[in-house]
């Protein structure tokens, strides 16, 4: 098995856990070892949650005590904004060219890559490489890829003939130009944890398997994908979660624009809520933002459990 | 214990010498190393003649001190004295009450040495001076004498509106890109906006639309602002892939020789060379100043500049030690020494006399003797409307909105606010 829990694994686990948290000396680490991260994850998580929820039913720039309420207005105004629709279609866009182009492409890679040797691994660590540099180191390297007048796309165009257009000055162009480095920048961290799945396989089942004489593609449909199922349940929820709140690779690339075109809905909260100072109102974004997650997550141990139980 | 902690402090109190050191710490924004050590022996010199006082230097990069300053403000540690723009986040500040007041302490001879622009620029809506200017700055129309000469646009035809579409239309023509433009970043398409509202509205024109009364920012004059745009913006003036161009890129376009004009603040003098793929940009012989076009029937008065008005704040906790820091830092004689290394365009009085480089010397001489100098727009309207501002602008200059639409999202902007 691979080392990534499932939803049943964690139950088991819970009950487990229980049981051994009940003799003294559990209770007495408990008391020693939890308050400390308990402070810290109230302090830096639990309280600015808290937080931003109370500033999204305030005007409040920032200043001064927190005193104009004004109920639901900041969400209204939210909802109504002229550009929170495409950054809501934005981030959706991500999450689909993340699940439908990307995680194929790193299952792809993976079942290449999986076999063991120098080459290979040498394949594997460029691949992975992007996933190592910085969000905003990687996104000013294509910011320079993507340059119309001295960067490699246009010389790429200029070798084929091609008069390539600013792709990131272009409301049509931007949003797949992003799509290409997001792909670029994750598929290696999908890829790793694919491999890591498939060595997990146990060597004898596809030997045996190859003996009865099952085609390749047959065995990859059949055996190799339907047993790191549970990796592939992992990726696909850091793929949704991490694409919703994707926002600085956008930041040195297109900055949201143009005309507002390319923002995520991160990046639109940094924009109009805390760059303009309206933190009641980037409160409301990034509580809306917090429930879709919370759905997401709900939603998907909730899928998951029904395919298990089937 | 805390009856003890107070009698032992009420007796320090009672025993310390008259003279105790009061430390006044001054947050300040300057990297150039050279420029610190000026201001080092400028806190020195001071100290030397009031030893009762303290001066402390910290130091935060412009954007860290941009994100931290309004946390900061609020807490104990906050400086005494900070850098600031004016404008929009200034007012906020004043509001909160995290600044004091120093109208009653600051002297006359300092209140003078600012003058009236240093004066207002530093006045809160509710009529308290909280700071004291330090340095002003300009929107020039930079020029490239050479170009102007190979698409043979007389640089005097372009004084007009009319005239500078024409002179424009002559640099596409002669295959020349006429204007460099960074529109990404926004603020530098705002110029145009802010200049063409400068000419057509005037002081009274943007004062009244800024309170909102009558039509506001939708009134004809701001409609009209923009429909200029519109207008230069149909040439298409400006390098390909403007929009995907931030500052830096458009200052060295222009410093490379690669566009003929760029509407850019008298700090691009020298960034313009920076950013430059040789860092000479383009020699002074060949770079020239030139008004923005006039527009017949504008309410403008045509001595107006846009430009900024930077300076110090004073924090809540401020002592008058700070203020009188301040007033020896900014006095004629110690900003002499910036205007001398062409740091910036001092606003005390006769400081700038001895500046040298002629555009800076032409552009000092703008402000003075201008009958309005604006503050950059989207610092003076504060970060929610200027935010607005700055979005429209890149949008008529990439000419995908129309004028009504641009100056209704101004004035919604400037209701939501009110």
């Amino acid at each position: 098995m691979t080392s990534v829990a499932t939803g049943t694994d964690l139950g088991e686990r819970a009950t487990l856990h229980r049981r051994r948290y009940t003799d003294r000396k559990s209770i007495i680490a408990l008391l020693l070892f939890l308050p400390p991260s308990l402070i810290l994850f109230t302090a830096f998580v639990v309280l600015p949650m808290i937080d931003a929820a109370t500033f999204s039913f305030f005007d409040w720039n920032g200043y001064g005590p927190i005193t104009d309420f004004v109920g639901f207005e900041n969400y209204a105004d939210v909802i109504t904004h002229r550009n929170f629709g495409t950054a809501v279609r934005n981030s959706l866009i991500v999450v689909a060219v993340s699940l439908l182009i990307q995680l194929p492409l790193a299952m792809w890679c993976a079942i290449a890559l999986a076999e063991r040797g120098a080459h290979i691994n040498l394949i594997r660590v460029l691949f992975f490489l992007p996933y190592m540099l910085a969000e905003v180191a990687a996104g000013l390297i294509w910011k320079f890829v993507y340059d119309g007048n001295y960067g490699l796309l246009p010389a790429i165009g200029g070798a084929i003939g091609v008069d390539m257009p600013f792709v990131l000055g272009d409301k049509l162009w931007v949003i797949p130009a992003i799509m290409l480095v997001i792909t670029w920048k994750y598929f290696g961290f999908h890829m790793m944890i694919f491999i890591a799945g498939l060595q997990s396989i146990p060597n004898e089942v596809i030997e045996a398997a190859r003996l009865d004489g099952v085609k390749k593609w047959q065995i990859v449909r059949h055996i190799k994908i339907p047993m790191i199922r549970s990796a592939i349940v992992i990726s696909v929820f850091f793929a949704i979660t991490g694409a919703l709140q994707l926002f600085d690779l956008i930041i040195p690339l297109s900055n949201g624009g143009p005309s507002h075109s390319s923002h995520t809905i991160v990046t639109f909260l940094y924009q109009f809520g805390i760059l303009r100072m309206k933190l009641g109102f980037g409160g409301a974004v990034s509580v809306l933002l917090f429930i879709a997650c919370v759905i997401v997550a709900l939603a998907y141990r909730r899928i998951l459990f029904k395919v298990e139980q089937n | 214990m805390k009856h003890i902690a107070l009698a032992a402090m009420l007796g320090l109190a009672a025993i310390a010498p008259a003279q105790a050191q009061t430390v006044v710490r001054h947050l300040h924004i300057t990297s150039i190393p050279a420029e610190v050590e000026l201001m080092n022996s400028i806190a020195a010199d001071f100290m030397a003649q009031n030893p009762d006082i303290v001066v402390e230097l910290p130091f935060l990069e412009n954007e860290a001190f941009k994100a931290k300053l309004t946390t900061l403000l609020q807490s104990a540690d906050a400086p005494d004295v900070f850098h600031s723009w004016g404008g929009g986040v200034f007012y906020e500040q004043a509001a909160a009450g995290v600044l004091r007041p120093i109208e009653d302490v600051l002297s006359d001879e300092a209140k003078a040495n600012v003058g009236t622009a240093g004066i207002s620029a530093f006045t809160a809506p509710d009529g308290h001076l909280y700071g004291v200017a330090r340095d002003v700055s300009e929107v020039v129309l930079w020029y490239n004498k050479t170009l102007f000469e190979q698409a043979g646009v007389d640089p005097a035809s372009m004084e007009t509106w009319d005239g500078f579409l024409a002179g424009v239309q002559a640099f596409k023509d002669a295959g020349i890109t006429p204007i460099a433009i960074g529109a990404k970043d926004k603020w530098p398409a705002h110029f145009w906006w802010s200049k063409l509202v400068v000419r057509l509205a005037g002081q009274e024109g943007f004062a009244a639309a800024a309170r909102g009364e009558g039509d506001g920012f939708a009134g004809e004059d701001f409609v009209k602002a923009g429909e200029y745009f519109l207008e230069l913006a149909a040439l298409d003036p400006w390098q390909e892939g403007f929009l995907a161009a931030n500052y830096g890129d458009a200052s060295g376009l222009f410093g490379d020789g690669n566009a003929a004009m760029h509407l850019m603040g008298d700090w691009d003098y020298g960034a313009m060379k920076d950013n430059s793929a040789d860092k000479n940009g383009i020699p002074d012989e060949e770079l020239g100043i030139l008004p923005f076009p006039t527009i017949e029937g504008g309410k403008g008065d045509p001595t107006d500049t846009l430009g900024g008005l930077g300076g110090v704040l004073f924090s809540r906790n401020a002592s008058d030690a700070a203020v009188k820091w301040i007033e020896f830092f900014n006095n004629t004689e110690n900003q002499a020494k910036y205007a001398a290394d062409a740091y910036y365009i001092p606003i005390a009085k006769g400081a700038a006399d001895v500046m040298t480089n002629p555009f800076k010397v032409q552009i000092g001489q703008n402000i003075s003797n201008a009958h309005w100098h604006a503050l950059f727009f989207d610092q003076a309207l504060g970060p929610n409307v200027g935010g607005v501002v700055n979005d429209i602008s890149a949008e008529l200059a990439a000419n995908a909105m129309s004028a009504e639409e641009a100056a209704e999202l101004i004035k919604e902007a400037v209701d939501d606010e009110l």
